[in-house]
Protein backbone atom coordinates (compact mmCIF):
# COMPACT_ATOMS: atom_id res chain seq x y z
CA UNK A 1 0.00 0.00 0.00
CA UNK A 2 1.28 3.62 -0.85
CA UNK A 3 2.14 5.41 2.36
CA UNK A 4 -0.47 7.76 2.79
CA UNK A 5 -0.48 11.97 2.36
CA UNK A 6 0.98 13.06 5.36
CA UNK A 7 0.31 14.90 7.54
CA UNK A 8 -3.44 15.71 7.94
CA UNK A 9 -4.70 18.88 9.01
CA UNK A 10 -7.84 18.35 10.77
CA UNK A 11 -10.15 22.40 11.65
CA UNK A 12 -7.52 22.70 14.95
CA UNK A 13 -5.34 19.20 14.99
CA UNK A 14 -2.65 18.17 12.92
CA UNK A 15 -1.72 14.22 12.81
CA UNK A 16 1.78 13.69 11.60
CA UNK A 17 4.26 11.26 12.07
CA UNK A 18 6.44 10.68 15.05
CA UNK A 19 9.97 12.41 15.32
CA UNK A 20 12.69 12.02 18.34
CA UNK A 21 12.58 14.85 19.77
CA UNK A 22 8.54 14.32 20.34
CA UNK A 23 9.73 12.46 23.56
CA UNK A 24 8.97 14.50 26.10
CA UNK A 25 5.55 15.15 24.92
CA UNK A 26 5.28 11.55 24.45
CA UNK A 27 6.27 10.76 28.24
CA UNK A 28 4.08 13.58 29.59
CA UNK A 29 0.96 11.12 29.34
CA UNK A 30 2.78 7.59 28.74
CA UNK A 31 4.13 7.53 32.10
CA UNK A 32 0.72 8.35 33.95
CA UNK A 33 -0.99 5.48 35.88
CA UNK A 34 -4.83 7.24 34.95
CA UNK A 35 -3.83 7.17 30.99
CA UNK A 36 -3.04 3.28 31.17
CA UNK A 37 -5.52 1.83 33.78
CA UNK A 38 -7.43 1.52 30.67
CA UNK A 39 -4.40 0.24 28.63
CA UNK A 40 -3.09 -2.83 27.86
CA UNK A 41 0.34 -1.82 29.04
CA UNK A 42 1.50 -0.37 32.45
CA UNK A 43 2.43 3.25 33.09
CA UNK A 44 6.18 3.44 31.47
CA UNK A 45 9.67 4.90 32.77
CA UNK A 46 12.12 6.88 30.63
CA UNK A 47 13.57 3.94 29.03
CA UNK A 48 10.13 2.66 28.15
CA UNK A 49 9.10 4.96 26.45
CA UNK A 50 11.91 5.20 24.19
CA UNK A 51 11.83 2.15 23.26
CA UNK A 52 7.73 2.96 22.03
CA UNK A 53 9.18 6.14 20.78
CA UNK A 54 11.11 4.47 18.77
CA UNK A 55 8.82 1.56 17.86
CA UNK A 56 6.26 4.47 16.53
CA UNK A 57 8.67 6.52 14.58
CA UNK A 58 9.07 3.77 12.44
CA UNK A 59 5.48 2.86 11.60
CA UNK A 60 4.80 5.04 8.72
CA UNK A 61 2.97 2.96 6.47
CA UNK A 62 0.82 0.11 6.15
CA UNK A 63 2.81 -2.19 3.89
CA UNK A 64 1.19 -5.77 5.19
CA UNK A 65 -0.80 -7.14 7.69
CA UNK A 66 -0.15 -6.53 11.21
CA UNK A 67 1.76 -3.17 10.12
CA UNK A 68 0.64 0.11 12.29
CA UNK A 69 0.32 3.22 11.21
CA UNK A 70 1.25 5.56 14.43
CA UNK A 71 0.48 9.62 14.14
CA UNK A 72 1.26 11.54 16.26
CA UNK A 73 -1.86 14.34 17.23
CA UNK A 74 -0.55 18.37 17.49
CA UNK A 75 -2.34 20.63 18.16
CA UNK A 76 -2.77 23.51 15.21
CA UNK A 77 -2.47 26.63 17.41
CA UNK A 78 0.36 25.73 20.26
CA UNK A 79 2.22 23.56 18.14
CA UNK A 80 1.82 21.11 21.45
CA UNK A 81 1.53 17.19 20.98
CA UNK A 82 -1.43 16.00 22.67
CA UNK A 83 -1.88 12.82 21.98
CA UNK A 84 -1.65 9.62 19.61
CA UNK A 85 -3.81 7.80 17.48
CA UNK A 86 -3.07 4.61 15.03
CA UNK A 87 -4.56 2.36 12.53
CA UNK A 88 -3.32 -0.91 12.29
CA UNK A 89 -4.16 -3.35 9.61
CA UNK A 90 -5.36 -6.94 11.11
CA UNK A 91 -6.60 -9.13 8.08
CA UNK A 92 -5.28 -9.24 4.85
CA UNK A 93 -8.14 -11.06 3.11
CA UNK A 94 -10.97 -8.62 4.94
CA UNK A 95 -9.71 -5.58 4.66
CA UNK A 96 -10.07 -5.07 8.67
CA UNK A 97 -8.42 -2.41 10.81
CA UNK A 98 -7.96 -1.69 14.63
CA UNK A 99 -8.27 1.82 15.60
CA UNK A 100 -6.66 2.98 19.05
CA UNK A 101 -5.99 5.95 20.41
CA UNK A 102 -4.31 7.95 24.08
CA UNK A 103 -4.46 11.57 24.44
CA UNK A 104 -2.91 13.70 27.18
CA UNK A 105 -5.69 13.79 30.32
CA UNK A 106 -4.47 17.66 30.58
CA UNK A 107 -6.27 18.16 26.59
CA UNK A 108 -9.07 15.97 27.68
CA UNK A 109 -12.94 16.73 26.90
CA UNK A 110 -12.74 18.91 24.30
CA UNK A 111 -13.28 16.73 21.50
CA UNK A 112 -9.73 16.52 20.34
CA UNK A 113 -9.89 12.77 20.54
CA UNK A 114 -12.93 12.58 18.74
CA UNK A 115 -11.90 14.91 15.93
CA UNK A 116 -8.47 12.89 15.70
CA UNK A 117 -10.34 9.40 15.90
CA UNK A 118 -12.21 10.44 12.65
CA UNK A 119 -9.63 11.94 10.37
CA UNK A 120 -8.04 8.51 11.27
CA UNK A 121 -11.08 6.23 10.45
CA UNK A 122 -11.76 8.41 7.04
CA UNK A 123 -7.66 8.41 6.15
CA UNK A 124 -8.03 4.24 6.90
CA UNK A 125 -11.29 3.55 4.35
CA UNK A 126 -10.39 6.34 2.16
CA UNK A 127 -6.67 6.07 1.66
CA UNK A 128 -6.00 2.57 2.62
CA UNK A 129 -9.29 1.31 1.26
CA UNK A 130 -10.49 -0.68 4.46
CA UNK A 131 -14.00 -2.61 4.76
CA UNK A 132 -14.26 -2.57 8.03
CA UNK A 133 -12.38 -0.53 11.40
CA UNK A 134 -12.87 -1.36 14.70
CA UNK A 135 -11.75 -0.62 18.44
CA UNK A 136 -11.79 -2.30 21.95
CA UNK A 137 -12.05 -0.69 24.67
CA UNK A 138 -12.40 -1.25 28.10
CA UNK A 139 -16.63 -1.34 29.76
CA UNK A 140 -15.92 1.22 32.18
CA UNK A 141 -13.84 3.87 30.25
CA UNK A 142 -17.09 5.39 29.53
CA UNK A 143 -15.00 8.35 28.39
CA UNK A 144 -13.80 6.43 25.57
CA UNK A 145 -17.18 4.21 24.77
CA UNK A 146 -19.08 7.74 24.39
CA UNK A 147 -16.37 9.15 21.86
CA UNK A 148 -16.79 5.88 20.00
CA UNK A 149 -20.43 5.62 19.55
CA UNK A 150 -20.74 9.45 18.88
CA UNK A 151 -18.58 8.68 16.04
CA UNK A 152 -21.45 6.51 14.56
CA UNK A 153 -19.54 3.16 15.41
CA UNK A 154 -21.87 0.26 16.58
CA UNK A 155 -21.24 -1.76 19.55
CA UNK A 156 -20.91 -4.79 18.00
CA UNK A 157 -19.34 -6.60 21.07
CA UNK A 158 -19.15 -6.56 25.27
CA UNK A 159 -17.15 -9.43 26.50
CA UNK A 160 -17.33 -10.63 30.27
CA UNK A 161 -14.55 -12.07 32.19
CA UNK A 162 -12.88 -13.14 29.03
CA UNK A 163 -9.47 -12.54 30.20
CA UNK A 164 -7.71 -11.86 33.41
CA UNK A 165 -5.70 -8.35 33.58
CA UNK A 166 -3.51 -7.42 36.01
CA UNK A 167 -5.43 -9.56 38.52
CA UNK A 168 -8.82 -8.68 37.23
CA UNK A 169 -11.48 -9.70 35.06
CA UNK A 170 -11.71 -7.72 32.09
CA UNK A 171 -14.71 -6.36 30.59
CA UNK A 172 -14.34 -5.53 27.39
CA UNK A 173 -16.43 -3.33 24.59
CA UNK A 174 -15.94 -3.69 20.71
CA UNK A 175 -17.14 -1.24 18.17
CA UNK A 176 -16.92 -0.79 14.47
CA UNK A 177 -17.80 0.27 11.51
CA UNK A 178 -17.96 -0.36 7.81
CA UNK A 179 -16.66 1.58 4.74
CA UNK A 180 -20.40 1.51 3.26
CA UNK A 181 -21.82 3.32 6.42
CA UNK A 182 -18.65 5.81 7.40
CA UNK A 183 -19.11 7.26 3.70
CA UNK A 184 -22.49 7.89 3.71
CA UNK A 185 -22.52 9.53 7.68
CA UNK A 186 -22.67 13.59 7.22
CA UNK A 187 -20.04 13.29 10.20
CA UNK A 188 -17.41 12.32 7.21
CA UNK A 189 -18.60 15.14 5.11
CA UNK A 190 -18.02 17.55 8.01
CA UNK A 191 -15.02 16.47 8.19
CA UNK A 192 -14.29 16.23 4.45
CA UNK A 193 -14.55 20.11 4.66
CA UNK A 194 -11.97 20.87 6.83
CA UNK A 195 -9.76 18.21 5.24
CA UNK A 196 -6.81 20.88 3.36
CA UNK A 197 -5.89 19.43 0.50
CA UNK B 1 0.81 -33.33 16.58
CA UNK B 2 2.48 -33.59 20.38
CA UNK B 3 1.56 -36.36 22.17
CA UNK B 4 2.26 -39.46 21.56
CA UNK B 5 4.04 -41.67 19.05
CA UNK B 6 2.17 -43.20 15.86
CA UNK B 7 0.70 -46.96 17.18
CA UNK B 8 1.49 -46.29 21.02
CA UNK B 9 -1.31 -45.92 23.55
CA UNK B 10 -3.25 -42.86 24.11
CA UNK B 11 -3.74 -42.20 27.99
CA UNK B 12 -7.52 -42.81 28.22
CA UNK B 13 -9.19 -39.51 30.54
CA UNK B 14 -10.97 -40.85 33.76
CA UNK B 15 -13.80 -38.36 32.54
CA UNK B 16 -14.70 -40.27 29.27
CA UNK B 17 -16.62 -41.52 27.89
CA UNK B 18 -19.29 -39.09 29.24
CA UNK B 19 -22.85 -40.51 29.30
CA UNK B 20 -25.49 -38.34 29.36
CA UNK B 21 -29.57 -39.93 29.35
CA UNK B 22 -29.56 -40.52 25.72
CA UNK B 23 -26.28 -40.03 24.76
CA UNK B 24 -22.68 -41.26 25.02
CA UNK B 25 -19.89 -38.92 24.12
CA UNK B 26 -16.45 -40.77 23.33
CA UNK B 27 -13.16 -40.28 21.73
CA UNK B 28 -13.10 -40.63 18.42
CA UNK B 29 -11.78 -43.68 16.26
CA UNK B 30 -10.47 -45.04 13.04
CA UNK B 31 -13.85 -47.00 12.38
CA UNK B 32 -15.65 -43.26 12.62
CA UNK B 33 -14.49 -42.01 9.02
CA UNK B 34 -17.72 -43.02 7.05
CA UNK B 35 -20.00 -41.81 9.77
CA UNK B 36 -18.47 -38.18 10.29
CA UNK B 37 -18.39 -37.92 6.35
CA UNK B 38 -21.95 -38.37 6.18
CA UNK B 39 -22.85 -35.21 7.26
CA UNK B 40 -19.72 -33.46 6.78
CA UNK B 41 -19.83 -34.02 3.31
CA UNK B 42 -23.38 -32.11 3.34
CA UNK B 43 -23.60 -28.69 1.57
CA UNK B 44 -26.38 -28.06 4.10
CA UNK B 45 -24.01 -28.97 6.90
CA UNK B 46 -21.20 -26.95 5.68
CA UNK B 47 -22.96 -23.74 4.54
CA UNK B 48 -22.37 -22.08 8.36
CA UNK B 49 -18.82 -23.24 8.67
CA UNK B 50 -15.21 -22.15 8.02
CA UNK B 51 -14.72 -25.07 6.06
CA UNK B 52 -16.65 -26.26 3.08
CA UNK B 53 -17.92 -29.97 2.44
CA UNK B 54 -15.64 -32.64 2.69
CA UNK B 55 -14.27 -35.44 1.09
CA UNK B 56 -13.92 -38.57 2.71
CA UNK B 57 -10.46 -38.11 2.69
CA UNK B 58 -10.14 -35.05 4.36
CA UNK B 59 -12.79 -36.40 6.71
CA UNK B 60 -10.64 -39.39 7.48
CA UNK B 61 -7.45 -36.68 7.82
CA UNK B 62 -9.81 -35.24 10.67
CA UNK B 63 -10.24 -38.11 12.16
CA UNK B 64 -6.57 -39.68 12.32
CA UNK B 65 -5.84 -35.62 14.64
CA UNK B 66 -9.45 -36.00 16.68
CA UNK B 67 -8.16 -39.67 18.05
CA UNK B 68 -5.86 -37.98 19.74
CA UNK B 69 -7.66 -34.85 20.80
CA UNK B 70 -9.01 -36.39 24.44
CA UNK B 71 -7.28 -34.48 26.73
CA UNK B 72 -5.91 -30.70 28.17
CA UNK B 73 -1.92 -29.89 29.01
CA UNK B 74 -1.42 -27.02 27.31
CA UNK B 75 -3.24 -23.95 25.62
CA UNK B 76 -4.77 -24.69 22.17
CA UNK B 77 -5.43 -28.35 22.89
CA UNK B 78 -9.00 -29.77 22.42
CA UNK B 79 -11.07 -32.46 23.42
CA UNK B 80 -13.04 -33.29 20.36
CA UNK B 81 -15.64 -36.30 21.15
CA UNK B 82 -17.98 -38.28 18.42
CA UNK B 83 -21.72 -38.38 19.96
CA UNK B 84 -23.47 -41.91 19.91
CA UNK B 85 -27.12 -42.79 20.53
CA UNK B 86 -27.56 -45.07 23.40
CA UNK B 87 -29.82 -46.76 22.05
CA UNK B 88 -29.17 -47.36 18.04
CA UNK B 89 -25.49 -46.75 18.54
CA UNK B 90 -25.22 -44.46 15.93
CA UNK B 91 -22.83 -41.40 15.50
CA UNK B 92 -25.13 -38.81 14.90
CA UNK B 93 -22.41 -35.71 15.72
CA UNK B 94 -19.47 -34.16 17.10
CA UNK B 95 -18.59 -31.80 19.57
CA UNK B 96 -15.79 -29.77 21.02
CA UNK B 97 -13.92 -27.82 23.65
CA UNK B 98 -11.09 -25.75 23.35
CA UNK B 99 -8.59 -24.59 26.15
CA UNK B 100 -8.53 -21.30 24.23
CA UNK B 101 -6.78 -19.24 27.27
CA UNK B 102 -4.93 -21.29 30.52
CA UNK B 103 -4.40 -17.96 32.55
CA UNK B 104 -7.79 -16.82 31.96
CA UNK B 105 -9.57 -19.83 32.02
CA UNK B 106 -11.31 -19.72 28.73
CA UNK B 107 -13.20 -22.40 26.56
CA UNK B 108 -14.76 -22.60 23.29
CA UNK B 109 -17.19 -25.14 22.63
CA UNK B 110 -18.38 -26.36 18.90
CA UNK B 111 -20.50 -28.57 17.78
CA UNK B 112 -21.69 -30.22 14.31
CA UNK B 113 -25.08 -32.76 13.66
CA UNK B 114 -26.23 -34.77 11.27
CA UNK B 115 -29.69 -32.70 9.78
CA UNK B 116 -31.22 -36.22 10.05
CA UNK B 117 -30.94 -35.58 14.17
CA UNK B 118 -31.81 -31.95 14.40
CA UNK B 119 -34.77 -30.75 16.44
CA UNK B 120 -34.69 -33.75 19.19
CA UNK B 121 -32.77 -32.15 21.92
CA UNK B 122 -29.52 -34.27 21.18
CA UNK B 123 -27.00 -31.36 20.56
CA UNK B 124 -28.20 -29.52 23.80
CA UNK B 125 -28.14 -32.39 25.93
CA UNK B 126 -24.31 -33.44 24.23
CA UNK B 127 -23.34 -29.31 25.02
CA UNK B 128 -24.87 -29.07 28.12
CA UNK B 129 -22.82 -32.07 29.68
CA UNK B 130 -19.63 -30.85 27.89
CA UNK B 131 -20.55 -27.33 29.87
CA UNK B 132 -20.43 -29.01 32.77
CA UNK B 133 -17.27 -30.94 31.86
CA UNK B 134 -15.75 -27.34 31.33
CA UNK B 135 -17.13 -25.85 34.24
CA UNK B 136 -16.60 -28.72 36.90
CA UNK B 137 -13.82 -30.51 36.16
CA UNK B 138 -11.48 -28.49 34.35
CA UNK B 139 -11.93 -25.52 36.09
CA UNK B 140 -12.97 -23.30 33.48
CA UNK B 141 -14.41 -19.60 34.25
CA UNK B 142 -15.91 -18.76 30.91
CA UNK B 143 -17.18 -20.99 28.20
CA UNK B 144 -18.23 -19.29 24.86
CA UNK B 145 -19.28 -20.55 20.87
CA UNK B 146 -19.41 -18.69 17.78
CA UNK B 147 -21.87 -19.02 14.87
CA UNK B 148 -22.85 -17.72 12.04
CA UNK B 149 -25.97 -15.31 12.59
CA UNK B 150 -28.09 -16.81 10.02
CA UNK B 151 -27.44 -19.97 11.52
CA UNK B 152 -30.90 -20.32 14.18
CA UNK B 153 -30.79 -23.52 15.14
CA UNK B 154 -27.46 -23.04 16.74
CA UNK B 155 -28.09 -19.97 18.65
CA UNK B 156 -31.84 -20.62 19.86
CA UNK B 157 -29.48 -23.84 21.37
CA UNK B 158 -27.02 -21.37 23.23
CA UNK B 159 -29.67 -19.38 24.21
CA UNK B 160 -31.68 -21.95 25.22
CA UNK B 161 -29.38 -23.38 27.87
CA UNK B 162 -28.24 -20.22 29.40
CA UNK B 163 -26.06 -18.69 27.31
CA UNK B 164 -25.74 -14.88 26.52
CA UNK B 165 -24.94 -12.94 23.48
CA UNK B 166 -21.82 -11.15 24.20
CA UNK B 167 -21.07 -10.01 20.29
CA UNK B 168 -22.56 -9.52 16.49
CA UNK B 169 -19.61 -8.91 14.68
CA UNK B 170 -20.74 -7.59 10.98
CA UNK B 171 -18.77 -8.90 7.91
CA UNK B 172 -15.68 -8.95 10.24
CA UNK B 173 -14.29 -12.17 8.18
CA UNK B 174 -14.57 -13.11 4.61
CA UNK B 175 -15.26 -16.96 4.90
CA UNK B 176 -14.73 -18.76 1.16
CA UNK B 177 -15.71 -15.57 -0.64
CA UNK B 178 -18.41 -14.08 1.29
CA UNK B 179 -18.65 -11.71 4.45
CA UNK B 180 -19.08 -13.22 7.65
CA UNK B 181 -21.63 -12.11 10.45
CA UNK B 182 -21.03 -13.51 13.11
CA UNK B 183 -22.70 -13.89 17.25
CA UNK B 184 -20.61 -15.28 20.46
CA UNK B 185 -22.53 -16.44 23.02
CA UNK B 186 -21.28 -17.05 26.32
CA UNK B 187 -21.54 -18.46 30.22
CA UNK B 188 -19.43 -18.16 33.13
CA UNK B 189 -19.02 -20.57 35.41
CA UNK B 190 -20.99 -18.53 38.51
CA UNK B 191 -23.71 -18.57 35.58
CA UNK B 192 -23.89 -22.01 35.21
CA UNK B 193 -23.56 -23.10 38.38
CA UNK B 194 -26.77 -21.13 39.25
CA UNK B 195 -28.27 -23.14 36.05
Amino acid sequence: MIPPVLPIETERLLLRTFERNDFDSVMAYHALPEVQRYLDWKARDRIEVKAALEAMRKEVALNRPGDTLSLAVEHRKDKRLIGQVSLRWHDATAAQAELRFVFNPAYRRQGYAGEAAKAAISLGFSEFGFHRIFARCDARNQQSARLLKGLGMRLEAHYREHALFQGEWDEELHFAVLDREWLRSPKVHEFAAHRVA
Amino acid sequence: MRNAEPGTMMQPSPLLPIVTERLVLRPFTRGDVDAVHAYRCREDVARYLFDGPMTRETCAEAIQLRVRQVSFAEEGDRIVLAAERQDSGELIGEISLIWRSVVSRQGEIGYIFHPDYQHLGYASEAVRALLTLGFRDLDLHRIYARCDTRNAPSYRLMERIGMRREAHFHEHLLVRGNWDDEYIYAVLRSEWRRH
